[in-house]
């Protein structure tokens, strides 16, 4: 999803971060310990980056999965996995004091600066898909791989019928100007609607729909393939509106639902633009139907403000869909140890990874690369390619062909660079809290199978 | 200009003794008035004695309704006195010009147009307590303007020229002031009408009311008035009693048309 | 903002502020009463034709705009059946309730000032947490709960005391950043405003974050009261509604009937005339901050009775909706910000439900365009005399 800017209340002391990342860590480039045969002859430098927002509105975002690629390359350079070469790691903020936060105009720039250093050979961003408009074009001139561990539009990667409409308006083709170096750790909204109408039609067998939406990119885009998968679900939508965020009531619309039968409203949008709102109206005009959204609507706002009207327990029996909680996941216990051990000298909240959804993303994502970085080295002869350029190119060749058990699960592309590991979480509110239901996984031909 | 027997305003003043203040209702001594650079008034003096009626004339732009709109307080003097009723009213507002007994019905009527008459007036008895004066007041009005018992309830803005004139002179009287500034009541209205509110206003004076009028017909203002004061680019030049006044061949020539 | 010189009159519950006559005003020697040519709006580079259509749609404007809102209902009805009309005019009236609240705050500040006062949404917003903290500090929530007797004792507490704090603030804004503006020009003040509302907003966003703030009023009041027709009206329906006619009442008879009304409304309409009467015109001003403001506490204490929830921004979109609201009814009208209100109202939730909900605000904003082109004086602005 798309982040919402944050207020600039709390008081990060995120000018550490900054003075720890520009200090990076590099070996020594001498060792050939730890089984890295073959490649421990290898001389050279070799740089990876990762461009996240770690400044302004964005300060309580950006810096997890930024520490957490941080971490991987520590870990990559204490275990000498790319062998005698030197691995370097530069830290890049998207962020400019003009928009307090992300700003595609800054994330430009840096990946022009990265992509004129010929030893990068990856960049780990970026966090906001409005970043991704601006970067993509550039890491596609320059052959070099962009790795994001959060960027879930669609249209990034895939031509769907929503990249056109007014509030997305992306056109993907012109994104690419040279080959595809994009690639992501996360799932898509596209995937996330199809399991989402999917639940709708199929789980909890529910044929009518009242479609709303927020008016932005994230949430217009979620409501436009719900709509459209719940439709190729046997389902019927019948009616929909967009609405702004700063829309305070939402009783027209409940009133139209309730008089057109709907057995369900769908919310394609956050909390912050009014998931929750429309649970309160629903319960104030009486209308018992469930209500799904997707994973802006599941967070602890959406609870205090569905039950905020006069039924103080109306959240009850809501739905919403979002990416399983990665620190719950069996395969990232050992991360988020070595994080927090890592970082246990930082302030809260960036000692603990788990405060952040995206930290275990930032993790994978840097280990997908340095994987990536590796086998080419180990394909090469042990040596990096001559040609920086050639490099790249393989670099990008191998992230296609990865293979990867991680924090997140096991990891591997699809020919877009959109990842296989699709697992989205059903949770339903009871007493008072997000509850996990279910979680399902889509597979490339849009099949929704629960996974275990 | 000379003088016919007439007295500079000035000289007056000097003679006068400073004792002499009891009987003087309106007092201005030197005052100088600026609208942003242009100055309006200068070194005006005048008086106003108890019981009279006196006229302010003079051509237009003269700082004849400056000087009223100065006395009444909507404007500060720059430099000079104005004294009500014996004492310095320095840095008083104009509504606590109004409370020490000052009515003023100023240029263009100013009515609440969007009030009914019978409110117009009851907003002229704005800063009075006494239930039985105002009533008694009211009924005045109405006795000396009948029409305003008709309109009562209408809306001031709806009036006719005439009427509204009646309005502004009777919220002005509704302060149960001891003194009444008069701008221009005649202004646009018939020749009969113009007749009719002069009957009124001599009727008025002759309650005890001391009035101060600006009056473009300077014929008829002198002939209502016991003593005028003749404003010329914002000084004045000449002032005597209304007699001598109409009788000085300066004045028939610039005002009265002979 | 508008041409609107030479109104002479106006219902009498009128406040002013469109009306500046005075010397302006022309008067025939014939006595028929006094006449000023009108400015309608776009006359100067049309047809006759268009001028010809212009003066009528000007002319019958309100009456359109009714027909329009009536068609939409009946459309609704229609299309939809009348339990979705009865609910769509139960939604609006609730709307339109809150919304002609906060606009009479407009009103009267423009009235008298003529100064579009844009800190008055965040008034509302900021007398809104007011509310809150009376509440949480004195234990209302669980008085208005517990009993009838004890929610008509919790709403007779929080009412009249955030009323209060708000209009203290609302003076103090006047007192602070307006009144030495006074006579500035008009750009100065009104600039003044667009600062103190960030100024306002940016203090809540400090103290109250930057999401929805549940205030739990919302579950003083619940409840269906009966229902028509299959339309369940409740009693928080019924309050908002009721509370809003009634206060709006009180400020009519307030107005209308007292002394410092009819200052007030003396002023608005000829400042200099109301210090000849002896008016004190800064404290009038500072009475008429004090009613605007405590009204938006008003208004704030019903949203969030019927809402549950503020945020510290939403004074500000609330409030521009409003102040067309003001517009639509003639700026410097209380009585007109009142239908106004509700007429918006309508307007939202009926354009809503007929075109969609992304065109609700879309509408309002064109209903303000028309307005300003056609009759700029508002639909209570009449010009009586010049009907003839």
């Amino acid at each position: 999803m798309v982040k919402p800017t944050k207020g600039l209340l709390s008081i990060g002391t995120i000018a550490a971060l900054g003075v720890l990342a520009a200090c990076g860590t590099s070996s020594p480039g001498t060792s050939s310990s730890s089984g890295a045969s073959g490649i421990a002859g290898c001389r050279g430098t070799i740089t990876v980056a990762t461009d996240l927002p770690l400044t302004g509105g964005d300060r309580t975002d950006g810096p997890f999965p930024q520490l957490a690629a941080q971490l991987a390359v520590t870990q990559a350079n204490a275990h000498h996995l790319l062998g005698g070469c030197t691995l370097k790691y530069i830290s890049k903020d998207d962020s400019s004091v003009l928009k307090n936060g992300h700003d595609p105009a800054t994330g430009a720039t840096n990946i022009a600066a990265l992509a004129t250093d010929a030893t990068v050979m990856g960049v780990i961003g970026p966090f906001n898909s409005s970043v991704a408009l601006a970067e993509i074009p550039k890491v596609s001139q320059a052959h070099l791989a962009l790795i994001s561990p959060s960027n879930t539009s669609p249209c990034l990667t895939v031509v769907v019928a929503v990249c056109s409409d007014p509030t997305i308006k992306i056109d993907t083709a012109s994104l690419y100007p040279g080959p595809h170096t994009y690639f992501r750790v996360i799932a898509t909204d596209l995937q996330q609607s199809e399991i989402l109408a999917h639940i709708a039609a199929k789980v909890l067998n529910l044929t009518t729909a009242y479609v709303l939406d927020d008016q932005e990119a994230y949430g217009r885009g979620l409501s436009l393939l719900f709509a459209k998968f719940f439709t190729a679900d046997g389902g019927k939508v019948v009616g929909t509106a967009s609405l702004p965020g700063s829309t305070t009531t939402f009783t027209t619309q409940v009133s139209l639902a309730k008089s057109e039968g709907a057995k369900l409203i769908f919310f394609g949008g956050t909390t912050g633009n009014g998931c929750g709102l429309v649970r309160r109206d629903m319960g104030s005009a009486g209308l018992t139907i469930p209500l799904l959204g997707g994973d802006g609507c599941e967070d602890t706002k959406f609870i205090s403000d569905a039950n905020s009207g006069a039924n103080t327990s109306e959240a009850e029996g809501s739905y919403a869909t979002s990416a399983p909680d990665a620190s719950k996941l069996p395969s990232s216990a050992a991360f988020f140890s070595q994080y927090a051990s890592a970082y246990s000298s930082m302030a809260a909240p960036y000692n603990d990874g788990t405060k952040e959804p995206y930290t275990a993303y930032g993790y994978d994502a840097m280990n997908v690369l340095l994987q990536a970085i590796r086998s080419v080295l180990v394909s090469n002869g042990g040596q990096p390619p001559a040609d920086s350029q050639t490099f790249r190119d393989k670099v990008v060749a191998a992230l296609r062909a990865t293979q990867y058990d991680g924090a997140l699960g096991h990891t591997s592309f699809d020919p877009n660079g959109d990842t296989l590991n699709t697992g989205f979480t059903l949770y339903k509110v009871t007493s008072g809290a997000f509850a996990a239901v279910n979680t399902y996984a889509v597979d490339a031909s849009g099949n929704v199978t629960v996974k275990s | 200009m000379s003088t016919n027997g007439l007295s500079a305003n000035g000289e007056q003043l000097s003679a006068s003794a400073p004792g002499a203040d009891a009987g003087k209702v309106i007092e201005l001594r030197e005052i100088d008035v600026f609208y942003g650079r242009v100055n309006a008034l200068s070194k005006v003096s005048l008086e106003v004695r108890q019981g009279e009626i006196v006229a302010l004339i003079g051509s237009n732009g003269a700082g004849k309704t400056t000087t009223l709109r100065t006395i009444s307080g909507l404007i500060s003097p720059r430099s000079g006195e104005v004294r009500l009723f014996g004492n310095s009213v320095r840095g008083l507002g104009a509504e606590h010009i109004a409370r020490l007994g000052v009515g003023h019905a100023p240029e263009g009527r100013r009515l609440f147009s969007r009030m009914t008459v019978r409110e117009n007036l009851d907003m002229g008895a704005y800063s009075r307590n006494d239930r039985t004066g105002i009533r008694t007041d009211l009924e005045r009005v109405f006795t000396l303007f009948p029409r305003l018992r008709e309109r009562a309830s209408q809306l001031a803005g709806s009036l006719s020229g005439g009427e509204q004139q009646m309005v502004a002179i009777g919220r002005a009287l509704m302060s149960a002031p001891k003194v009444l500034l008069l701008d221009e009541p005649s202004l646009g209205l018939a020749p009969i009408l113009v007749d009719a509110i002069f009957e009124v206003i001599r009727e008025i004076n002759s309650k005890g009311t001391t009035i101060l009028l600006i009056e473009q017909n300077a014929l008829l203002a002198l002939k209502t008035a016991s003593r005028g004061y003749v404003l010329e680019t914002g000084s004045v030049a000449l002032s005597g009693p209304s007699a001598e006044l109409i009788a000085s061949p300066d004045i028939q020539r610039a005002y009265l048309g002979m | 903002m508008s041409e609107q010189s030479g109104t002479p009159a106006a219902p009498p519950a009128s406040f002013g502020g469109a009306d500046r006559s005075g010397s302006a005003m022309l008067v025939d020697q014939s006595g028929l009463g006094s006449r000023q040519a009108r400015k309608g709006g776009v006359v100067s580079t049309v047809g006759p034709i268009f001028r010809a259509a212009n003066g009528w749609v000007s002319r019958y404007f309100a009456s359109l705009l009714v027909i329009m809102i009536v068609l939409a209902i009946a459309l609704t009805g229609v299309q939809h059946g009348a339990s979705l009309m009865g609910e769509q005019i139960k939604n609006a009236l609730v709307l339109g309730a809150i919304y002609a609240l906060v606009a009479i705050g407009y009103t009267m500040v423009y009235g008298i000032i003529e100064l579009i006062n844009f800190a008055h949404g965040d008034v509302f917003t900021a007398s809104g947490f007011y509310a809150v903290f009376i509440a949480s500090v004195l234990h209302l929530d669980s008085l208005a709960t517990g009993s009838f007797g004890g929610l008509l004792l919790a709403l007779a507490i929080v009412f009249p005391l955030s009323m209060l704090a708000a209009g203290i603030t609302g003076v103090v804004i006047e007192f602070v950043a307006y009144r030495r503006l006074r006579d500035a020009p008009r750009l100065a003040p009104l600039i003044t405003a667009i600062g103190v509302s960030f100024l306002i907003e940016g203090i809540l966003l400090v103290f109250e974050g930057p999401d929805n703030v549940t205030t739990h009023q919302a579950s003083w009041i619940n409840g269906q009261a009966f229902a028509i027709g299959g339309v369940s009206i409740g009693y928080t329906d019924l309050f908002v509604v009721g509370m809003a006619l009634l206060l709006m009442f009180a400020l009519g008879t307030f107005v209308r009937r007292t002394r410092l009304g009819k200052a007030m409304r003396s002023t608005a309409q000829d400042r200099t005339a109301a210090l000849l009467c002896g008016i004190n015109i800064n404290r009038t001003i500072s009475a008429t901050f004090f009613i605007g403001s405590a009204l938006a506490a008003a208004a704030a204490i019903i949203y969030s009775i019927n809402y549950g929830v503020l945020k510290w921004n939403i004074g500000f979109h609330l409030g521009i909706i409003a102040f067309t609201a003001a517009v639509l009814g003639g700026i410097g009208n209380i009585v007109g910000a009142g239908v106004g209100g509700f007429l918006i109202g309508m307007i939202y939730v009926f354009g809503g439900s007929i075109f969609g909900g992304e065109w609700s605000e879309s509408l309002i904003f064109a209903v303000l365009v028309l307005i300003l082109t056609f009759r700029p004086v508002g639909l209570f602005g009449v010009e009586v005399t010049t009907r003839a």
